[in-house]
């Protein structure tokens, strides 16, 4: 006898695994992706906390609330959780959802591999908040962990630094998914140079993570054997210096600020063509543009450590080598201005998200400038000039890029419009109050306010009390951000599979019904 | 893959009967090996070149963690390349079915009657993704491992329906060549 013994349900099209089994165990780069943008999502929030917590405290000078102690865990964790908990598995989770989609296959290379690098994250963050419960509280020694200082951090100590290296391994872990899956899995026809730029970004991004995760790796255990163990790496008691754990921090930290920022060039790529109706300007040269800042970024991080006390020449070429870059990313505001230019433009919360990160990061970028100018570097140094500096770099630099990023995917994502004119709500509410809130402190660096201070001196009051308000306001709407996409999932209007089809939406991702298939390509589309 | 005692052949498949219908499942690759060692050596050199200078100036552990790092890439690469070389042919014909499978450690064949041959999709299980399955006294062969749920639960769809059951073997109409190219699973 024989017979065709598929089961009943063999019929449905889609196979969903259900139950809390479908989020432990997931290999579909759809659920893996939502996980990161959802725990991103939690940790903007707890991270967003602590920074209102900060301008509570600097609302007016005096110590208020906290003792410097909590205040300077509550900086050096805000940047931590912000960072590798908020901005770096944003990009991941984007990268998880449309990279497959964009390139035409199936799944990424490695699912479990994916799922592994996102379930080490809650572990690391655990392990990194769960020190403020121990003696001595949390991490006090800022984010960079420079020793002597973060050597003094009692138990939060190691628990920071083994957070640090689960932090590290699931970036590692994602990013070779991301090199394996986009070099191996186009669909026929799909050339390196027809790949959407958010996947020229990552891959990009991904080759950086690997040449420098391994560096803060090293980094960070020889400050655990130096504290433990009694080697002398950084001690100068033992022969060692402290000064070289700035430079190989930096090494990895200011590759690392491209690797925030990269995979948010690719998605202001992807939305400002669509909208602006024309395809991208100089599509080759944006390529070309983000491999040279990659490129530069090796060898520009002593800029971060001008105040140590480096040779004429080592000034120099820091100096002249962080300008240069100045050059790729000008080509980069130039070519999206250029699409812009008598494009058909239209202005839905993904466009403006996209032109703000455009104006504002710009600004950041320009402040960059400013601060790569050694002699004037020296008076910016430690100063809440380089707070809003690097804010503007990561607020509406990176975030705004995210949100636009979300905005714009959505639709595809769940196969519900959002409500446009909530999502235009939060976009204005966001923008003024990001201006209110890092704006002025530029004011307060260059009048000399230093950084990582829970008390400041009278004359800085006005300018701390308006930025404490406009920390206040951005973080209240959020709280919009969250509630349009919960509106979205739960009740919106059907989205089409195009979702944008009176702007210009290209790429693969537009073929796929809305919401997209669990699978998303089961036959490799051809690209012509 | 075999299982269970399948017969095998490491030479070309002798059908029995001339194959009717032809399903040829593909992995779809875009990396060649030639291009894969170059991306490796890019990766390797920028990670082993800050590590020795790193080891230069006394700062030994960040080897180790490059080391680490560049085996990890290293297997993520060989494990995606090695569906290159993997291709599997379901022949089928009046009275038998065969399936060739050709990976890296070259090629077997698997040959059932299609009188006594059932097509069994087995759930998937944990981190297991399901199995399809052609089975006869005991005997069994696994198709298309490397695809996706959906695309193997239309496999199987339409393998049940060539196969057909027992009595009710549906007539095959020589029509060529069936192509599936996919990306497959881990």
């Amino acid at each position: 006898m024989a017979h065709a013994d598929t089961h009943a349900h063999d019929d449905h099209h889609e196979h969903k695994p259900s139950g809390i089994g479908r989020w432990l165990f997931a290999t579909n780069h759809k659920d893996i992706g939502t996980m990161y943008l959802v725990f991103a999502l939690g940790m903007f929030f707890l991270g967003g906390a602590m920074a209102l917590l900060i301008r509570l405290e600097l609302f007016k000078p005096g110590m208020q609330y906290f003792d410097p102690q909590f205040y300077n865990s509550l900086v050096t964790t805000h940047a931590l959780v912000m960072i590798f908990g908020a901005v770096m598995p944003a990009f991941v989770g984007l990268a998880n959802w449309m990279i497959p989609m964009q390139i035409g296959a199936p799944d990424m290379a490695l699912p479990r591999m994916n799922n592994y690098s996102f379930w080490i994250l809650p572990f690391a963050f655990t392990l990194l908040l769960s020190s403020f419960a121990t003696a001595g509280g949390g991490p006090a020694g800022g984010w960079t962990l420079y020793p002597p200082l973060s050597l003094q951090g009692g138990t939060s100590f190691p628990l920071t630094i083994f957070a640090i290296h689960l932090m590290g391994a699931s970036s590692i872990m994602g990013a070779i998914n991301v090199i394996v899956t986009i070099m191996n899995m186009r669909a026929p026809g799909m050339t390196l140079l027809k790949l959407p730029l958010f996947c020229w970004t990552w891959l990009i991004t991904a080759y950086l993570l690997i040449a420098v995760m391994p560096v803060l790796a090293g980094a960070v255990t020889m400050l655990l054997t130096d504290h433990f163990f009694g080697t002398s790496f950084f001690n100068p008691a033992g022969g060692g210096d402290p000064v070289m754990f700035q430079h190989i921090f930096w090494f990895f930290g200011h590759p690392e600020v491209y690797i925030l920022i990269l995979p948010a060039f690719g998605i202001v790529s992807e939305i400002i063509p669509t909208f602006s109706r024309k395809p991208l300007f100089g599509y080759d040269a944006m390529v070309y543009a983000t491999a040279s800042i990659a490129f530069l970024s090796f060898i520009v991080w002593a800029h971060h450590m001008f105040t140590v006390g480096m040779p004429l020449a080592g000034q120099m070429f820091f100096m002249l080598s962080t300008m240069l870059i100045a050059v790729p990313t000008g080509v980069k505001v130039f070519n999206w201005t250029t699409t812009m230019w008598r494009g058909s433009l239209s202005f839905e919360p993904p466009m403006l998200f996209a032109l703000a990160f455009l104006f504002l990061f710009t600004i950041g970028g320009f402040s960059g400038l400013m601060l790569a100018i050694a002699p004037a570097d020296f008076q910016y140094q430690d100063t809440y000039f380089v707070v809003a500096h690097f804010h503007y770099v990561l607020v509406p630099g990176a975030v705004f890029a995210i949100m636009a990023g979300v905005y714009f995917w959505l639709p595809k994502w769940t196969g519900h419009m959002y409500d446009m004119a909530l999502a235009k709500w939060h976009f204005w509410l966001s923008s003024i109050s990001v201006n209110v809130l890092f704006f002025p402190q530029h004011f307060l660096g260059l009048a000399g306010m230093p950084r990582r201070i829970p008390d400041y001196n009278t004359q800085f009051t006005d300018w701390n009390m308006v930025s404490s308000v406009g920390g206040l306001v951005f973080g209240v709407s959020q709280l919009l951000f969250v509630w349009v996409i919960v509106k979205c999932v739960s009740s919106g209007e059907r989205a089409t599979d195009k979702v944008w089809s009176d702007a210009m939406p290209l790429g693969l991702e537009w073929t796929l019904p809305s919401p997209a298939p669990y699978h998303s390509f089961e036959d490799a589309p051809e690209v012509k | 893959m075999p299982h269970n005692g399948a017969t095998e052949s490491h030479s070309h498949v002798d059908v029995a009967t001339r194959p009717l219908r032809r399903i040829e499942l593909l992995a779809n690759c875009s990396l060649s090996a030639r291009d894969a060692r170059r991306l490796f050596a890019l990766c390797a050199g920028s990670a082993l070149t800050v590590a020795a200078c790193c080891v230069a100036n006394g700062y030994w552990p960040v080897l180790p963690f490059a080391g680490l790092e560049l085996v990890l890439l290293g297997f993520a690469l060989a494990v995606s390349l090695k569906r290159r070389h993997y291709v599997q042919t379901v022949d089928i014909g009046e009275t038998g079915i065969t399936i060739t499978t050709r990976d890296s450690h070259g090629e077997r064949a698997t040959r059932f009657s299609r009188h006594w041959a059932k097509v069994t999709l087995r759930d998937p299980r944990g981190w297991q993704p399901s199995r399809l399955l052609i089975e006869s006294h005991g005997r069994a062969c696994e198709i298309g491992a490397f695809l996706t749920e959906e695309r193997r639960r239309a496999l199987g769809r339409r393998l049940s329906a060539l196969v057909g059951r027992g009595s009710d073997l549906p007539a095959l109409e020589p029509a060529g060549r069936e192509d599936s190219r996919d990306c497959g699973e881990q």
